[in-house]
């Protein structure tokens, strides 16, 4: 420590300067001090802060942006979910209705085709009736006449040809054609 | 007890002194251009190069150069400034706590760093002429914020028995106007020059029982490099937290003088 | 063996902040070990009352190459 304090002492004496304690600050040292912290101030507070401050800024509001966005999209995919239900259900009623009117339709159609059928059936039942009334009248009439001429022809083959005057026979015949409709073997046929 | 023996050995060791500090290169006297003044601007320079350099194309979804300024920023302005100052008024500050921050850590830094290995702020001039910014932004912000007579009542707490508040007026007078810059000065200087100190003297007495010693001297050597080593990390461990202190105390004054209440 | 008492006077003041510091961290291990989420807080607390007791140290440092 003795040669430590010797060799201060020379130094001092060496280089006036410096000051003797090292809690004193030396002159030339606290000037560069000031001079250059205020040039680091300077620039820190003129560029680098503003420029991280901004940056800081911008991202809040991208972060910010980005919410709101996908709110957004949020809020619109629901309204389409919302819309294509409402179609949905619209399609599935619009559905129902031709389902039901065609049902409808068709039970219509089906009324309508068995009136006509059941009209045409009648229509055929009630020509064939008649006509068969008609041929049964026909026949009576044709089987009449054939009887009365068959029946003459056998009567006049039995009794001669002074049977054949007109007013006589026809009075015989027509008897004797009533009698054989009152028979019950001629009416039961 | 070492130095006896070292004495004995043939040669004399000299242990490091406030001395080992005093380093001028260019003239001499009280304007001499020393080395740790040398040191100061190329931290300066060398800080504002690479924060205008890392902060000139900014991403909001940031690279790797953008985080790490980012990192330090934000350990400034929400860790220290937001929480200490408060939401409302700490943007003001943000500039001179994030370049006090980074001037100290780097100039600490470079108490380690190989090629300069000189901790500007054992310089007293150093820490000093940061403290005086900080002691006039203090009272500047608080004469601003409360006037002049206003500032001067706000250091007295309210409600005080009034035989005592002349006592307790001096009291913080003192403290705001002496106590509060000569320790926040001291604090960073006593710091850097008691660790830097402590590195001299292990490394140089390493280095001296090595070249000059006996063989038993030669061997203890060796675990003293190995507590150099310690110590360097130890350093650098103090060096943050001591940037982080004064940044922290500066913010602290501040905020005091904002403050309504005491 | 020759120096200084000044440094000795040193040593005597390094003994106060010393016990200060232990006692202000150990409340705030304490205080993280009982409330692990307070510990943003805490630190800051804890590291501003470890500079304010630090401060009496360095006063010592100082006086003592003042009185060298």
């Amino acid at each position: 420590m003795q040669h430590a304090a010797l060799a201060l002492a020379a130094s001092t004496a060496e280089v006036p300067g410096n000051p003797e304690l090292p809690v004193l600050p030396h002159t030339g040292e606290l000037i560069v001090g000031i001079i250059f912290f205020v040039i680091l101030y300077a620039i820190v507070a003129k560029k680098v802060v503003p420029r991280l401050e901004k940056m800081f800024a911008e991202r809040r509001a991208a972060i910010e942006g980005n919410v709101e966005k996908a709110e957004r999209a949020q809020a619109e995919a629901q309204a389409a979910l919302e819309q294509y239900r409402a179609q949905l259900a619209d399609a599935r009623g619009e559905a129902n209705a031709i389902r039901e009117e065609a049902r409808q339709q068709g039970a219509a159609i089906v009324a309508e085709m068995r009136q006509q059928a059941q009209a045409e059936a009648e229509r055929i039942t009630t020509n064939a009736r008649a006509q068969i009334e008609a041929e049964r009248q026909q026949t009576m009439v044709q089987l009449r006449q054939e009887v009365g001429r068959l029946a003459t022809d056998l009567a006049s083959r039995i009794v001669g040809e002074s049977l054949h005057d007109e007013v006589r026979r026809r009075g015989t015949v027509d008897r004797f054609l009533a009698d054989l409709e009152q028979t019950p073997t001629v009416t039961s046929r | 007890m070492s130095l006896r023996v070292l004495a004995a050995a043939g040669e004399t060791f000299e242990a490091p002194s406030a001395e080992t500090f005093w380093q001028p290169l260019i003239g001499s006297g009280a304007f001499a251009i020393t080395r740790p003044a040398i040191v100061y601007a190329l931290s300066v320079v060398l800080i504002a190069a690479v924060l205008l350099w890392a902060t000139k194309r900014l991403a909001v979804v940031p690279g790797k150069r953008q985080m790490t300024v980012e990192a330090v920023y934000g350990l400034v302005r929400n860790g220290l400034a937001r929480d200490i100052i408060g939401s409302h008024d700490f943007l003001k500050f943000v500039p001179l706590l994030f370049s006090l921050f980074t001037l100290i850590l780097v100039n600490n830094l470079f108490g380690i760093i190989p090629p300069i290995q000189y901790p500007t702020m054992s310089r007293i001039a150093f820490p000093l002429a940061l403290t005086l910014f900080v002691f006039v932004v203090y009272h500047f912000v608080g004469i601003k914020r409360k006037g002049l007579g206003g500032y001067f009542k706000s250091m007295v707490p309210a409600g005080l028995p009034t035989w005592i508040v002349p006592l307790v007026f001096l009291l913080e007078l003192l403290t705001f106007f002496v106590t509060r810059p000569v320790t926040l000065a001291l604090r960073l200087f006593g710091n850097m020059f008691a660790g830097h100190i402590i590195l001299v003297l292990f490394i140089l007495g390493a280095e001296y029982m090595l070249l000059h010693g006996g063989i038993a001297l030669k061997l203890v050597s060796i675990p003293t490099f190995l507590m150099a080593f310690v110590l360097t990390v130890f350093e650098l461990l103090v060096e943050f937290l001591q940037a982080y202190v004064f940044t922290m105390l500066a913010a602290t004054y501040i905020a005091g003088s904002l403050a309504d209440e005491h | 063996m020759d120096g200084n008492l000044a440094i000795v006077g040193y040593g005597l003041s390094a003994i106060g902040p010393g016990i200060g510091i232990g006692l202000i961290f150990a409340a705030y291990i304490n205080g993280v070990a009982r409330q692990p989420e307070a510990r943003g807080m805490l630190q800051s607390i804890a590291i501003l009352g470890f500079a304010l007791a630090e401060a009496l140290a360095i006063f010592g440092i100082a006086l003592a190459f003042v009185f060298s």
